[in-house]
């Protein structure tokens, strides 16, 4: 009987929330919509707790002066002079841009640019460790869409820019990406029914 | 207080002290690296706990409580009770009682997610493959058919090639022929969407990458 709280637990409020999609009742919109409520609550107190795991995680590798240790005390304190500034000011405050613009934006655009490089060296990567058919065709259909797309200095390229890429990202590309899409759904549907059947306990029912 | 001039100076300068400690990386791992990264980290999780407090745990939880009606905090004792179960989890030795709120979670958002799944993809993407062979609609009727053909073996052979139930067989569990044909079929289509999303990453990170280049241009070029 193990786990029977939680089982229990996870059946109705899924079940609760899924009927209120298909029926729309409004005693059972009013009881969704306030079962929803709590999830974010408890969603943002989960993202607090992830924080608060982050924070003695690192404070025990200075502490035990493990290696890395440096790196940690700089998370640590960034971390909490960033917190303590964000509980006193709201996102959007001048004092909470000035972090963003300063540090968040150009360290994530700069990780976006070093994937340019990184990028290029997995595809070549790839065509010497794979070379077959499947990796020729991804790499083929990249150059193209690419010679398609890019500003080249000579101009677009005829053929290229108006009839292969359109077909290819618009007809050949866009039928696998429904394919995958849908087989996510398929899956996602099926996953969620094992949890509001308690087939599937991932929160530790046994 | 500072001046907007002062403080645009200080934001161009941590930018381009960022963006050159993090583009270090491209002479390998380094000390630069680590730091810059750490620091993102840190003040990455920091913002994320005061978006958390100040859009959702201060105005949903905690001034209800304080300020609001006795229906409205009898309403919160349910988060609250399973915020406080929710803390257990940060110890091994009591997380166990962490898995009530933890199946509440995971419950509401299977249920979120099969919504979600049901009617944001399985419906609207299947209405969209029926709509492709819909001759009413403008456009040349072979053009249509061609391209509501290659559509739906597009989409059907991709669905088959993530199928993998198997018949057994002396040999071991087998596909038949057919099956194993039109999942072929289906992994050329992977192949291109594959591509083409590639190529969309690739196009984003060298905008990236431009655009950082012009930034620390810019940067050094405003002081002559």
């Amino acid at each position: 009987m193990k786990g029977l709280i939680s089982t229990s637990v996870a059946i109705m409020a899924g079940l609760i929330v899924l009927v209120g999609y298909f029926f729309q009742i409004p005693i059972l919109s009013d009881i969704r919509n306030l079962i929803l409520d709590w999830a974010v609550t408890l969603a943002a107190i989960m993202v607090f707790i992830g924080v608060l795991n982050l924070l003695s995680i690192n404070n025990s590798r200075i502490q035990t002066k493990q290696k890395g240790g440096f790196y940690s005390l700089i998370l640590v304190i960034s971390l909490l002079i960033t917190l303590i500034l964000g509980l006193l000011f709201k996102p959007g405050h001048p004092v909470m841009n000035f972090i963003f613009y300063s540090v968040q934006l150009p360290v994530e655009r700069s990780l976006m640019a070093l994937l340019a490089v990184t990028l290029l060296l997995a595809s070549i990567h790839l065509l010497r460790r794979q070379p077959n058919l499947f990796s020729v065709i991804f790499l083929v259909t990249t150059l193209l869409i690419l010679l398609g797309t890019a500003p080249l200095p000579f101009g677009v390229l005829p053929f290229f820019s108006d009839i292969l890429r359109p077909f290819v990202a618009q007809v050949l590309a866009a039928a696998g990406a429904r394919g995958i899409l849908l087989g996510i759904a398929l899956a996602t549907l099926t996953t969620g029914l094992r949890v509001l059947f308690g087939v599937d306990r991932p929160y530790g029912g046994q | 207080m500072l001046s907007n001039s002062v403080l645009d100076l200080i934001t161009g300068f941590l930018s381009f002290i960022f963006t050159l400690m993090i583009l270090s990386y491209l002479i390998g791992d380094n000390p630069l690296f680590r730091v810059a990264i750490y620091i993102f980290v840190g003040v990455s999780a920091g913002y994320a706990a005061s978006v958390a407090w100040q859009h959702v745990l201060w105005p949903k939880l905690f001034q209800p409580l304080i300020f609001g009606t006795m229906q409205q905090r009898l309403l919160l004792v349910v988060p609250l009770l399973l915020g406080f179960l929710l803390l257990a989890k940060l110890s091994p030795r009591s997380a166990r009682l962490g898995n009530p709120a933890m199946a509440f979670l995971v419950g509401t958002g299977a249920a979120v997610a099969i919504g979600g799944a049901v009617f944001g993809t399985i419906f609207p993407q299947t209405l969209a493959s029926i709509n492709l062979f819909d001759t009413g609609a403008g456009g040349s009727l072979v053009e249509r058919l061609f391209e509501g053909s290659i559509f739906l073996i597009g989409t059907v052979s991709t669905l088959v090639y993530f199928q993998f139930s198997a018949r057994a067989t002396p040999a071991g569990p087998q596909r038949s022929r057919l099956v194993n044909g039109v999942a072929l079929v289906g992994k050329l289509f992977i192949a291109v969407t594959f591509g083409v999303l590639f190529a969309g990453a690739y196009a984003a990170a060298m905008t990236a990458l431009i655009e950082r280049m012009f930034s620390l241009w810019a940067f050094l070029t405003s002081f002559f």
